[in-house]
Formats: C-alpha cells, structure tokens, sequence
C-alpha cells in the first residue's frame, strides 16, 4: 500500500509565551534577550548567550498566581536622588539609575567580608578569609549619608556583611545610623557573638530603646536537625542558636528568624521553624529564603528549584490546621512575584494555639488592586496593608506595630456591635507574627522586569544603591570587592547542574568558568 | 446585616444569634462573599452603560456604588440600615471625589425611598437573604425599576431539607446567614413581584471563603472578647464541629452562593 503523501501536520508548542525581557547570560553575563514562558502551571525563564548557549530556570511554581498578581503591582515612588545615569540600559547601570521603578524601601550595608563560619552556602562567598576588607566609619557615614539622600527618612536599614558582629566597630555604626533619619536598624547574624557575648547583647537592647529608633535582629536560623546545620553551615549550631535567641530575649531584642531553604536539605522542617518561633518569646517573624544561587552554594537544578509558591505549599502542608491557600499575600512595593507576607494573630498555649491569618479577616486583594480598583472606600484599610505588606515591613519596629493596630481598628464595628476591639488588639500586639517568603534572583533567574522595581537596595562603599538581586547577580559584589581589597577577584558562575562540566572552583569556594571555557568562547 | 429578622423558621434556628450584636461583627460590615471581583461579574452580567441609574439596596459603606460609579461611569443611589454605615460611604464618596455620582440614604428596603420606575438596575448584595419579608422587598424592586431593567442580586442559598443538624446554635449563623433561600426559590419570589429570572450562576467557592473568614473572627473574638462571646451565648467549643458541617454542607451543594439576573417584565 501506498503512503499517498499525507499533508504534514502542524503541531503547537507546549507552552505560553507571556513575557519578552532581558536577563544575563549566567557564564558571561552578558546582558541577552529572554522570555517568560508557562508550562504546566510553572513560569520558566529562557534565555540564550551568543557564546555560551541556552539556559532555562524555573521561576514561580504557579502560573495561576505570577499572573493574577499582575495587578497587585503599586505605583513606585521615586527616589529622592539617582547616584547614576542611564547608559548602557539594565541591568548595567546601577545604580540607582533614573529609570529605575521604585525607591529604596530597605538599604543593605555589608561591614565586612570576613566570617566566623565558612557556610557551604553563602551568597556574599564569605569566610575566614585574610584577603577581604572592612568598612570604616567614614565609609559607613558615606553609605548611611547617600541612604538618607535618597530616601529623606528611611525606614530600614540593615548591617550585614561577612559577618557584622564581628566588626570592631559595629556598635559605632548602629550609633552613625541612629544619629540619622533611619528609623530601624537590622543586625543580620549568624548568632554566635549573640550566644557568647552578653555584654554584646546587653548594648544592642540598651540601642533598641533610644526613643524613635529600634534595633531588630535577622537570626540566620535553617532548621533543627543536623544535618541541616552541617549542610548549610558547615557546623552544628543548634546550641548557639537557642542561647542567642534566649540572650536576646532578656535584653528585649526582637528577633526575625531567616532560614535559607535549599531542596532536599531542609524544605522539611519549615512548620516546625514557624512553630518555634511563635513559641520562643524573642521571635516575632520568620523569613524564609530559598536559597539564592549567587556566591556560594550546594549544586542545584536550575529546573527544579525552590520559588516562593513552593515554600508556601509546603509551609500549608506541614501546618495544615493553621495555614490555607490564600494566607499569604504578594508585596506590591516590589515586583509581587519576589515577596509574600501573611501575618498571624496567635493565641493560646504552645501545643494548643488559636492561629487567625489576617488575610482571613478582610479580603486584602479588593485593597491592593491597584489595576481594577481606582476608589475603595475605606482609605483607612489600604494604607496600613501597603505598609504591611513591604519590604520595610519587620516586627519589632514602631511603624509595623503602629499598621497592625491600624488594622486591626478597621475591622471594628464598633457602633453595631459594642465591642471595643481597638482596645481589645493592643493587648494583641504580642501575639502578631509575621512570616516572609522572599526568592532573590541569581544569573540563572534574573528578570530586569523585577530588578527594575526592587526596593531591597545593597548601598556601596561608594555611595551607590544596587537592587540586591543585581549586586549579586550581575557581577556588581565582585566589583566592588575586588575595589575595595585590592585582590582580583573572579565572576561568580551558579553551582548548577547544566553547568557542572564547565565551573571551577574560585578560593572562596564559589564557582567561576573553568580557564578553557572562557578561551574558547571570548 | 441591616435587618433583624423575624420569620418562623428563623426563630427556631437563629434566635439566639440574632439577639446579639455579635453576629454583625461575625460577618462583617463590609464584606460580602467574592469581594469585589463578583460585584464586577454582577455588573457585567446588568451590561450596565454609562450614566445608567443603579440603586444599591443594603449597600454597607459604599463599596460597591463607589465601583459601579468609578468603573462603570453610573449614577448610583445607595441605600442601608445603618446610618453608620451611610455617613461612612458619604465620606468615602466625597474621598474618591464621586459626590455627584453616588448619593446615599439611610432607609428600608422593604419602603424603599424611591419614585416609581426610575431605575435601570437595582442590585443588591448578600441582603435579600436577611429580609423578613422578601416579597414585599422584590415587589419595591419591581417597583423603582423601569420596565426592561435588571436585578443584580447575589446572595446565600441553602436546601433547608438537608441542612444537617449541626448547623443550628452557632451553625445557624454561618448556614442560616439569615432566612436563606434555595436558589430556585428566590427565583419564585422575584416572579410573583413580576422580576424574570434570566441568568443565574453558582459561586460556592465565595461561601467557602466566607466561612474562612468568619471562623477566623470568631477566633479573634477569642482572644480579644472571650467573655462577651459567651455572654451572647456563642458555644466556642461547638464552633470547629459547625465549621466543619457548614464546609461539608458547601461541598455537598446544600449551602451556597449564586448570583441571578432578573428583568422587570413590561406591564
């Protein structure tokens, strides 16, 4: 029988395009072309270098959500200042650059390179390493100064590094910082200073009264297991962490724990990390972090990473009596794809508490649609949910607990039902928690629609703002290391393992592109 | 709510909660199931035009007339119970600089403050359901609209023949939110006022949400008001059992949500 030549078929691709966007090549970054397209309720970002190929990533876990929070997206406010120009176009020109999209809601000041632990994950790459640098006061003035250009009166500003504790000079800094218009200062710590040195703690609380400012801590805080402690950090810190914590709590301190959560290590262990810290008397909060695959990390899978609607789906299966779908709720100050929040109200006793999820209370999206709802009646709703839902947002702070209260009062009905509940939620302040999922970008996931709009901003020795994903990402932290230690220092390349046959590995234990792969391709 | 019910079978089952301010904190003031996405859908399915008069009856602090105002460019009266709630949704109006464009009245649906025929849609929320006498409420629909405008109506539905038993005492008041009605029923109750039933959907997913969020202010009235909880006779610990009923019974199709379109037949 004769195949009479059948008309070929025409066949569909298996996937949405939704985005045309620039991200960077993640060997050479090299600003390229890339798109955003959806399969299987999944959002992938594909991009291809002239040199170096193509490269794919997974980017949120639900397709559904990364677009119906298209319109949870608030008008950004410009900046005070620019410190750049607008020249090579994004992400080449940080920063901030005028056509950037939102002001700083969060400045970051790394005080140093070095460490007291040599974590196998590690996105600033640091360590006991001889060859990095400290900031000096005049530095610090120089940062927090174009801070405060920028935004007039800041909100948050955050000591990190390295590790800051170990900076002779951090309590001046803090000091530098409150003598200025910032109203919160962030100690972002891996604990151990906190767990040894009482005195230590003891300045940070006497810091955290000064009227109208207030010191909180940003505990680097993975899970219990040790496994987990050996795998991300290199030592079991288990009884560090609890004294710190317990340290903490007898100077007044509040305390967000920070958990980086990598696949397979310990995305098992999120709900215990939240019941823990609803239970311990210094937390107030916990951000959970998928681990960003800059600097240094564990190989990965750039296809089957963690994005923030994974850890969400996990933190509802191993909390089920407390968390739903819904719970939390996108951040419209950046782009709402980068960071969701809920904040509880928790009553009860450890093993038998009441958990309500403000999102339950009042329908949040009819007061952060800033695409279909142009009026809404009650004013007095939205603005304490943009403040909430922030990246300046941190327990512990006056402006957080303030919107809390405000809330809370808009849910009254005080004329119908005689119920003062305004008075009722002060005594409440105790019991509010804050959860934060937040997935940071890297060369493989790297979006300029999101940088364009980041509010988490890394401010320079030189009194520049960088979009956090971007300092990281694009080669920025290299630059600036390499400036200020006087040591060359490679490009970081991501551990993962489409790239496996082509990384080596940099002193510091981050990757870069073996010798003969970037011979061969420049 | 804006009205206290008094019809028998409410009597038997709601007694208790309605004797209490409670049950208005419980449910809110401001809200009702779908939030405003559905109040969208209900105006698309009125084909509401420009400059087209709409009355909202039981229209809370406004949101609702704001929208149809803002969104749809109508011309909208709002009316409710609560004085409270009218100088809120004043202020708001004044606020979104829509004055002139949303207008509100304290009043009673079932005397509505209106002429005759001067409407060209009439909606009305998660309210038809709290009224005692909902013929005489459907009949002033009928009557402030003209011939050929539409009833936009969204509310609670129940099967009161498979209601399960824990849905009393404190299940009243999530199932019974109110004198709820099978959504056919409404059907009939709207025709004899001489209103036809031209479209109608199911929304269960909103009552699911509702009855989330009604736990969840029970809880906080938990921690902040235990005392006056009880002292309106709220059994707490019965509270998980009639949450979960009230779930089961969304599932099982026995309570609802729905939205229905009617015209008003000419003559």
């Amino acid at each position: 029988m004769t195949q009479a030549s059948a008309p070929r078929r025409k066949v569909d691709r298996d996937e949405v395009f939704v985005e045309f966007t620039k991200s960077i090549c993640p060997l050479c970054k090299t600003p390229v072309d890339a798109q955003v397209n959806i399969r299987d309720n999944k959002v992938y970002l594909r991009k291809r270098c002239r040199d170096h190929g193509q490269f794919e990533a997974l980017v949120y876990g639900d397709a559904e959500e990364y677009l119906t929070s298209a319109r949870f997206n608030k008008p950004g406010t410009i900046p005070l200042t620019f410190q750049t120009e607008v020249k090579d176009g994004c992400p080449s020109d940080c920063g901030l650059c005028p056509e950037h999209k939102q002001h700083a809601c969060l400045g970051i000041i790394e005080v140093n390179t070095g460490c007291n632990l040599d974590c196998p994950i590690c996105f600033a790459d640091s360590g006991h390493q001889a060859d990095g640098y400290s900031i000096t006061h005049e530095q610090c003035e120089l940062m927090l100064d174009a801070f405060v250009a920028s935004e007039g009166e800041a909100e948050v500003v955050m000591f990190s590094g390295g590790e800051p504790t170990i900076h002779k000079h951090i309590l001046d800094f803090i000091d530098l910082a409150q003598a200025r218009p910032i109203k919160n200062v962030n100690l972002n710590t891996n604990g151990i200073r906190l767990a040894t040195d009482r005195t230590f703690v003891a300045e940070l609380g006497k810091r955290n009264q000064v009227p109208g400012r207030s010191v909180n801590i940003y505990l680097q805080f993975d899970g219990f297991e040790e496994r987990t402690h050996l795998e991300i950090r290199g030592r079991d810190l288990r009884t560090f962490k609890q004294r710190a914590l317990d340290n903490c709590a007898e100077a007044g301190l509040t305390v967000t724990l920070v958990a980086a959560v990598e696949r397979g290590l310990n995305e098992h262990e999120l709900g215990a990390i939240i019941e823990y810290g609803i239970d311990h008397p210094a937390v107030r909060s916990v951000a959970f972090q998928p681990v960003t695959h800059s600097g240094r990390h564990v190989e990965f899978d750039p296809l089957n990473r963690l994005t923030n609607p994974d850890v969400i789906r996990l933190i509802n299966t191993q909390r089920p009596q407390w968390f739903q779908k819904g719970d939390f709720f996108p951040v419209p100050c950046c782009f709402p794809t980068c960071r969701s929040i809920t904040y509880l109200l928790v009553d009860g006793d450890p093993g038998n508490r009441t958990v309500v999820p403000i999102p339950r209370l009042l329908n949040v999206e009819d007061y952060l649609d800033y695409v279909t709802n142009r009026v809404m009646p009650e004013a007095g709703i939205r603005e304490p949910l943009e403040k909430l839902w922030s990246a300046s947002a941190f327990m512990g702070t006056a402006t957080t607990e303030e919107q809390l209260r405000a809330t809370a009062e808009a849910l009254d009905c005080a004329d119908a039902c005689g119920i003062d509940l305004p008075q009722a939620v002060k005594d409440l302040n105790d019991k509010a928690f804050m959860i934060v999922v937040q997935d940071f970008q890297d060369p493989y996931t790297l979006n300029v629609k999101q940088l364009m709009k980041c509010c988490v901003e890394e401010i320079t020795p030189d009194g520049r703002l960088i979009p956090f994903c971007a300092y990281n990402s694009v080669g920025y932290r290299e630059q600036v290391r390499e400036q200020m230690s006087g040591v060359p220092i490679a490009p970081v390349v991501p551990n993962a393992l489409p790239l496996a046959d082509r990384l080596t590995t940099t002193p510091y234990g981050s990757k870069t592109v073996h010798a003969e792969e970037g011979e061969s391709s420049s | 709510m804006n009205q206290h019910p008094t019809g028998e079978r409410m009597k038997a089952c709601c007694a208790a909660a309605y004797s209490s301010d409670v049950v208005s904190l419980l449910l809110g003031d401001s809200y009702h199931p779908g939030g405003t996405a559905l109040t969208r859908r209900l105006a698309d399915a009125l084909a509401l035009t420009p400059a087209a008069r709409v009355l909202d009856v039981a229209c809370g602090r406004g949101t609702t007339a704001l929208l149809l105002a803002d969104a749809y460019g109508a011309e909208v009266d709002g009316l409710d119970y609560s004085p409270g709630n009218i100088a809120l949704a004043q202020g708001a109006a004044q606020a979104a600089g829509l004055p002139g464009r949303a207008r509100f009245t304290t009043g009673d649906a079932e005397r509505l403050p209106y002429p005759d025929a001067v409407f060209d849609a009439v909606v009305c929320e998660c309210a038809l359901c709290t009224f005692p006498d909902k013929a005489r409420a459907a009949a002033e629909f009928a009557r402030v609209l003209r011939p050929g405008g539409r009833l936009g109506i969204t509310d609670v539905t129940i099967d009161p023949s498979r209601l399960p038993p824990e849905l009393t005492g404190l299940g009243a008041r999530i199932a019974c939110i109110a004198d709820a009605r099978p959504l056919p029923e409404y059907g009939e109750i709207l025709a004899s006022a001489g209103l036809r039933t031209v479209h109608t959907e199911r929304h269960d997913q909103a009552m699911l949400r509702m009855i989330d969020q009604i736990e969840a202010r029970l809880n906080l009235l938990r921690m902040t008001a235990r005392d006056k909880l009880t002292a309106a006779g709220v059994d707490i610990d019965a509270a998980p059992a009639a949450f979960s009923a009230a779930r089961t019974a969304v599932a099982d199709g026995v309570l609802g949500y729905a939205l229905l379109i009617a015209e008003r037949t000419a003559g």
